[in-house]
């Protein structure tokens, strides 16, 4: 990033900046490289007890119809176990597909 | 009543993703010998008996790549480095040597021994020397993440020192809270991150739980409730607003992400004035993650449960009668005295957290677990008779 930016991306953030009461020390905190994002890898032993949780939860609450039908086998990485996830939880937890729908609208 | 706990409406609960105390904090001994962290001495042998020091060198993702193992019989071998007997101490010696078998590399297997030097960690170790850290927070069972979580959320696991799901037989600290017409959310990052607690509560309770925006937006409103749990990001993933990269500091997720989420929880309470003087943040980690800390964890109040070979995948019964490893715990409120340490004597774990919002809000429960009535409750850590007019504001 050459200097002229970073001192315009300094700007915005000081202008963004809530007015505090008070003495307060402003922290910058680094971001990660563009290059941490990994959808392709392999899903822990965490994600794959919440595939395991989601897929008891799906099959007590859904008729076999309604099921996303999916194998548990079949979720390889981050990326895939998540679209399954985002899936059971939509109907899990109805009242937050809502307020996404709510948020898309504005 | 100190003021400090009288203006208390809110207990904020962060809970993050397996890393020990030294690994995080461990370098803020230098900055204060009161901190229990490391003088950079400690080591441990690998596979060739060679010692390995301690090391600066934790970096922010691939280095802990595979996964340290974190179950019930690689903790065991950490803790107690393959010492069987009967009684045996914990030695905290065979943390080298079990991330060996993930690879048979010793050069990597060193690796579970670096942590991070303050600098890199500006979120976290502001935190700390802002506030009040814990010398003593150790996780609730010597294993993995989900039966370590239930300590948070039900004060036992069951009898679990796994992953598998399990069905509680006692209420937890959110439904307590329904029960006695207090408002408890727990708040997941989005639908494809989703909760950690998804049999026993999301199934059957999905009006107790929000999204990390609307969290943001209860915050901005001042509208949030009297006890708030905060899940991180697991994986990295794309939503509506594009791509998320995970946020729990689980390895090998970046570092960095989770440091600005908490930046972001405590931002938007710092934001709020109203909220900032009225809120306690506890942000605390779930599990060590199989990484080293050089406290040995002490033994505690069996919990009424045990844990035979068949789950423990060791050759004995586990009776709930010692803490897991050590991780990182800070107290964030303007009522907590700046760069307080919380001793040595003190020992909390995961059980302290209902107890805490139980004794805040609801008072005497005759139904609590063993664990929950021994636990420390830590709110008298809001101690001061002023608030403090000093914060932090992290630009993220």
């Amino acid at each position: 990033m050459t200097t002229r930016k970073q001192a315009k991306k300094t700007e915005r953030r000081v202008k963004a900046r809530p007015q505090l009461v008070g003495d307060v020390t402003y922290i910058e905190v680094p971001h990660p490289a563009t290059s941490a994002m990994n959808k392709n890898r392999p899903v822990s032993t965490l994600i794959q007890a919440q595939l395991k949780h989601m897929h008891h939860a799906e099959r007590a609450r859904l008729p076999k119809a309604k099921r996303d039908g999916r194998d548990l086998g079949d979720f390889r990485t981050e990326g895939e176990a998540a679209s399954y996830i985002s899936a059971v939880t939509k109907v899990l937890h109805p009242h937050a597909q809502k307020r996404a729908k709510s948020k898309a609208a504005r | 009543m100190p003021p400090g706990l009288d203006a208390l409406k809110h207990i904020v609960v962060l809970m993050m993703e397996n890393r020990s105390f030294d690994h995080m904090l461990g370098s803020l001994k230098a900055v204060n010998p009161q901190i229990d962290g490391l003088a950079g001495t400690e080591s441990n042998p690998d596979t060739n008996g060679n010692p390995v020091q301690v090391q600066p060198l934790a970096e922010f993702q691939s280095q802990l790549d595979p996964d340290p193992d974190h179950h019930f019989p690689s903790v065991d071998q950490q803790i107690f480095n393959g010492d069987q007997s009967n009684p045996r101490v914990p030695s905290m010696q065979g943390f080298v040597r079990n991330y060996y078998q993930q690879q048979q590399d010793v050069a990597h297997s060193q690796k579970i021994m670096y942590y991070f030097p303050q600098a890199k960690l500006p979120v976290l170790t502001g935190l700390a020397t802002n506030f009040a850290v814990f010398n003593r927070w150790f996780a609730s069972i010597p294993g993995p993440t989900i039966c370590n979580r239930a300590f948070a959320h039900y004060g036992t696991s069951f009898g679990q020192v796994g992953m598998d799901i399990f069905y509680p037989k006692g209420k937890s600290i959110y439904e307590r809270l329904e029960d006695a017409g207090r408002t408890a959310k727990l708040y997941y990052f989005d639908q494809a991150s989703s909760t950690m607690e998804v049999v026993n509560l999301l199934q059957h309770q999905p009006q107790l739980f929000g999204t990390y925006d609307q969290f943001l937006a209860d915050c901005q409103s001042g509208t949030l409730p009297d006890y708030s749990f905060i899940e991180p990001n697991y994986t990295d993933h794309d939503n509506d607003d594009g791509a998320q990269l995970a946020s729990d500091q689980h390895p090998d997720h970046n570092v960095q992400q989770g440091e600005i989420f908490i930046a972001s929880i405590y931002n938007a309470i710092r934001e709020n004035a109203n909220l900032w003087a009225s809120t306690a943040l506890l942000v605390v980690y779930d599990e060590h993650g199989g990484i080293f800390d050089h406290v040995p964890p002490p033994s505690c109040t069996p919990d009424g449960y045990s844990a035979g070979p068949a789950d423990t995948g060791l050759n004995y019964t586990f009776a709930f009668d010692r803490l897991g490893v050590r991780v990182p715990a800070i107290l964030i409120s303007p009522w907590v005295p700046k760069g307080l340490i919380v001793g040595t004597d003190r020992v909390f774990e995961h059980a302290s957290i209902p107890a805490t919002v139980t004794k805040k809000f609801i008072g005497d429960y005759a139904a609590a677990t063993p664990r929950e009535k021994n636990a420390q409750t830590f709110l008298d850590l809001l101690s001061l008779d002023t608030m403090r007019t000093d914060s932090l504001y992290f630009n993220v």
